[in-house]
């Protein structure tokens, strides 16, 4: 946008000191490399090839900050072109090959969190952001249909007759995008773990994860979601949370653990791991055939930002009939399908270019079927997958078919 | 704080040239176009932002804006990775930055001639990810193979770890489509045809339009060689005494005559000394170990497997140690991660600090070697002495001719810079001692760069000592073909192609 | 194990290798800390990361093999036909 601006001398003083001061060695960290490693594994600079977009000028402005030449209102906009997705992180080598060695490693997905938060506190909004946001916390849940009502009411509504308790040691925690749009996600996992004997319940009130509003810069916000939850879980008993959604399994396992500190005594169980655990002891078996040509994408937050990548595949290649076409997870590395971390509030287009690019890579396997294990990727997928011929499932979905399972 | 020169006027050109969603004049995106990875003085960041970026899609639109750069005397800056060493891609005029990325297009993959004609902002790692399933790879391989661009490797003429057996950036680049500094957008190849490996019409002037930094125009598009995905590799690490022990045996090694031999490196013991700081490698290995040859094959299988044979054969002979597969694959398969690495840096007393990474790149022939490397040891320990934020990397040396790898070397220092304590004493002093260290290379009959190029302040003065008469002929060529000097002014002093008593 | 538990998250204390290296997990090496404690300070890096980048890090490196080439010669497997050649000569 050919917008004129020059370098103002910095938006509010203190907040930015304060943020500067935290973040310096960090910047200063990559700003010293400077080799741009990470460039052409990010799914948005893949599209964008803008170099404001990447990982070097997300931490370069931080030293340009601290001389005084850029201010939080020059760069909040760059800021939105991510998706949290981690390959940038991963792929940097002061991360890969150094990171662990010197326990401090490129961490690039909590910089860019921590400028959306400074932006916030700076009164710099992102117009879809903030109203995405209001709408949570009207609603305790993320506005995901576009206009239908949202609300408490009918958060548990996918479950309706799957005779699911509330409470109980383990709970089952539901997703937003699951529980209001793609239900068909929920009713699955429910009926696996119901036939191979598990026993689970639901939460009282589940609210919002928090992890979308922190993933935002809404940190006061996502805060107070994540203690409403964590007091129902407390309340109702839980000691083990299944979560079924990659994003919710981040939040789980560091928002959380960074807001309750050694208080934070739940097990998080992610139901893939869990259900490839399953067919290993066969508490589930398989034997419907599938018949599907399929390859795995990859979901971002578990490939790149957990290294869980073999128990989708394990669990792909249980299942009878399908034929399972396999793109290996650092290939995948590059792969995303830009719907993470509010790209797709604020930038629909990258979001639809990037699943684009993501369901062409899929149709070159010709394969009738790309599977996915994160259900935020699967509506963007989906409708690229629509005029390219090739269908988008959830792996729970393939797995409750394979069992025999009615959704 | 640096403040647009351009027009209002002039940026809706640009606008109306490129469209208004690949015009950028923001702070962020011109700030951020001012740096490559090489030592920057961050203290004086605003004297070398542009005025405006633009992310063309066409050679059309690039002729335009060069055009109407000529018309208003504005300089232009191309860019393409912007991982270039010798700040080719930094303005020193501020000006247009024209960045070819956006223009990263497979055009043509011609499987009969064995040809891939790609845009200029395409990147060696993706273009190979292409071409894998067509059985054929890309092998300009630059540590920076997974960062840089193809223009930028023509605008460097880049060397290639890999180039002993595949050759380099001009190796490997037939032919390609360039917009001149007056606006012109012309082919220049070996020959006519833009697919001849070889040819002796006229002047040769694909070498002139490479390695020449943005200073003659800037490249739309290029064919490039097609080569066949390698059976096998091998990748040998042997460990020795003592320097000179290593040093023959490299010698030896890049002597060998085998066709599939990519490369030999000799490490030298500050080398090692950096790597035992936190490369697991490097970490058990015992304090006998001075110095590290490595070579790399590649080829088809039953060729890598005889000339393997034959290299360990001589590297038993050469009295190494041969350091193991983990290590030899492990290493070798790292190669482009292991260089920048800021937390390698330590003050006097020992403490991590991030530090920049200044690569030396001159091309000393190997007799030399010996010689060279304790000269340029001194001059960083000097800096040391005086500056506890400069810190001694160690050296390497690459076999550096293509196909016939034995005459000279890619030698490089590598000094650590902790770029947070930089002052004007401190910037002076670094640039002295890059000075200096160029004039080692020189005074050994070598050349101040092998691949990333000599315009960096300092290094720059030297130029036209190493280069003679060439030097006029430079100058006489930039005057004839950028009249108004606005392609990447100000750099390899081709400013005094414009002094009065200029050729 | 599947299951993430934040206790389970601690390193391990370190043990000493060199003057400036120790080591927590098995064939991890890292930084002795206290030369991190001036200008660095060492961030919060719980077990599971640790252990992702090190894997990761050597499936990165299985990945690089694969990109530039179909197979990888082996030398000590070399080394020892070599040495069989040099026992029949004998
Ligand atoms: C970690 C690391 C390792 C490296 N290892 C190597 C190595 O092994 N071998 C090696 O050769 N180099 C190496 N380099 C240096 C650098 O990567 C090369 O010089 C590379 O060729 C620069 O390419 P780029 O796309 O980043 O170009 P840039 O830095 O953007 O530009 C380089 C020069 O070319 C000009 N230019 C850019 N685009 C065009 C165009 N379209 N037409 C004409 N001129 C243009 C620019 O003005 C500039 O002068 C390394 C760099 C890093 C950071
Ligand atoms: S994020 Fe890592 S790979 Fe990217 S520029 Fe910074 S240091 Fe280099």
């Amino acid at each position: 946008m050919a917008t004129r601006e020059v370098g103002s001398e910095g938006g509010d003083g203190a907040l930015t000191e304060q943020f500067v001061a935290e973040w310096r060695n960090a910047a200063y960290n990559c700003y010293s490399s400077g080799h741009k490693f990470c460039r052409e594994v990010c799914p948005v600079m893949q599209v964008t090839r803008d170099e404001a977009h990447t990982p070097t000028a997300f931490h370069a402005n931080v030293v340009a900050m601290e001389q005084g030449h850029l201010s939080i209102e020059d760069v909040a906009r760059d800021y939105v072109h991510c998706t949290q997705c981690g390959a940038c992180e991963l792929r940097c080598p002061n991360t890969l090959f150094t990171g662990d060695f010197y326990r401090f490693r490129t961490r690039t997905v909590d910089l860019v969190k921590a400028v959306r938060a400074l932006a916030v506190e700076s009164g710099v909004h992102q117009p879809g952001w903030q109203r995405w946001n209001e709408l949570t916390d009207e609603r305790k849940n993320e506005p995901v249909l576009n206009g239908t009502p949202v609300s408490q009411e009918h958060v548990a509504d996918w479950a309706d007759g799957l005779g699911l308790p509330v409470g109980g040691e383990t709970v089952l925690f539901c997703d937003c995008e699951a529980a209001f749009y793609r239900t068909s996600l929920p009713r699955a996992v429910a009926r696996i773990l119901q036939a191979a004997g598990v026993e689970f319940g639901l939460m009282r009130e589940q609210w919002c994860c928090g992890g979308p509003a922190a993933e935002m810069g809404y940190v006061d916000q996502a805060r107070r979601f994540a203690e409403h939850n964590v007091a129902d879980w407390r309340a109702v008993g839980a000691k083990r949370i299944l979560v079924l959604d990659p994003h919710d399994y981040i939040s789980f396992t560091e928002d959380y653990p960074r807001f309750f500190g050694d208080d934070y005594d739940f097990e998080i169980v992610l139901v893939v791991e869990l259900v490839a655990e399953l067919l290993r002891e066969g508490k589930l078996t398989l034997s419907a055939p599938v018949d599907r040509v399929a390859t795995y994408h990859d979901a971002c937050r578990l490939n790149k930002r957990k290294g869980i990548y073999e128990a989708p595949r394990e669990i792909l290649r249980a299942i009878p009939g399908l034929t399972f076409k396999d793109v290996d997870h650092v290939t995948q590395w590059s792969y995303c399908s830009g719907a993470g971390a509010g790209l797709s509030i604020e930038r629909p287009d990258l979001t639809a270019e990037i699943s684009r690019r993501r369901v062409e890579r899929a149709k070159r396997l010709e394969v009738d079927t790309l599977v996915s294990a994160c259900v935020w990727s699967e509506r963007p997928l989906s409708e690229q997958g629509e005029s390219q011929d090739v269908e988008v499932v959830d792996l729970m979905e393939l797995v409750a078919q394979a069992a025999g399972l009615e959704l | 704080m640096p403040t647009v020169t351009l027009s209002d006027a002039l940026l809706d050109e640009l606008v109306q040239i490129c469209g208004e969603e690949h015009v950028f004049a923001g702070a962020a995106a011109r700030f951020n176009r001012a740096r490559v990875p090489s030592p920057f003085p961050v203290h004086r960041w605003d004297e070398f932002v542009p005025d405006a970026v633009v992310l063309p899609t066409s050679a059309e639109q690039i002729s335009e804006v060069v055009k109407l750069a000529n018309r208003e005397r504005v300089p232009v800056v191309p860019r393409a990775g912007g991982t270039g060493l010798t700040d080719g891609a930094v303005p020193l005029r501020h000006g247009i930055m024209v960045d070819v990325k956006l223009m990263n297009r497979i055009l043509e993959l011609d499987l009969e001639d064995r040809t891939v004609t790609v845009q200029p902002g395409i990147n060696m790692l993706k273009l190979s990810e292409e071409l894998k399933p067509h059985g054929f790879i890309y092998p300009d391989n630059p540590a920076s193979y997974p960062c840089s661009l193809v223009g930028g490797r023509i605008g460097t003429s880049g060397w290639s770890l890999i180039g002993g057996r595949y050759g380099h950036t001009r190796d490997l680049v037939i032919s390609f489509e360039l917009v001149l500094p007056t606006g012109e957008i012309v082919r220049v190849g070996d020959g006519g045809g833009p697919k001849v490996r070889k040819s002796s019409s006229g002047y040769q002037l694909k070498h002139l339009f490479m390695g020449h930094q943005g200073t003659l125009g800037i490249v739309t598009e290029a064919t490039l060689e097609l080569v066949k995905r390698p059976e096998a590799e091998f990748s040998a690490f042997y460990a020795y005494p003592s320097y000179l022990d290593a040093w023959r045996a490299t010698g030896d090694f890049a002597r060998s005559g085998a066709a599939t031999l990519a490369g030999v490196v000799l490490f030298d013991e500050w080398k090692l000394a950096y790597l035992r700081r936190d490369d697991e490698a490097y970490i058990p290995q015992p304090e006998s170990v001075k110095a590290v040859v490595a070579l790399a094959l590649y080829g088809n299988d039953d060729e890598v497997r005889a000339s393997a044979k034959r290299m360990l054969r001589l590297g038993k002979a050469s009295g190494g140690t041969y350091l193991g597969d983990e290590i030899s694959q492990g290493d070798w398969a790292s190669r482009h991660d292991r260089y920048a690495t800021p937390l390698h840096g330590r003050t006097r007393d020992g403490q991590v600090v991030p530090m920049s990474w200044h690569c030396e790149d001159a091309s000393i022939l190997y007799s030399q070697l010996p010689a060279v490397r304790e000269k340029w040891h001194a001059i960083a320990a000097g800096l040391r002495e005086r500056f506890d934020m400069f810190d001694d990397w160690g050296m390497f040396a690459y076999t550096n001719g293509a196909f016939k790898p034995w005459g000279d070397y890619l030698t490089e220092i590598d000094i650590g810079i902790w770029e947070m304590q930089w002052d004007d004493e401190s910037w002076a002093a670094w640039v002295d001692a890059k000075r200096e260290i160029a004039r080692v290379a020189l005074e050994h009959g070598g050349s101040i760069s092998a691949c990333h190029g000599s315009c960096r302040e300092g290094e720059v003065d030297l130029v036209p000592e190493e280069l003679g008469g060439g030097f006029e002929v430079m100058k006489a060529v930039k005057r004839a073909l950028d009249p108004n000097n606005v392609m990447n002014p100000g750099k390899y002093l081709l400013d005094r192609a414009y002094e009065e008593d200029a050729p | 194990m599947i299951g993430f538990r934040l206790a389970a998250q601690r390193p391990p204390d370190p043990e000493r290798i060199t003057d400036t290296v120790v080591m927590r997990f098995e064939h991890i090496y890292e930084v002795d800390p206290n030369l991190m404690t001036e200008h660095t300070p060492q961030q919060s890096f719980p077990a599971w990361d640790t252990l992702r980048i090190v894997d990761s890090r050597w499936e990165h490196l299985a990945w690089m093999h694969d990109h530039f080439a179909d197979s990888v010669v082996s030398g000590e497997e070399l080394l020892r036909e070599i040495e069989g050649e040099e026992g029949e000569e004998a």
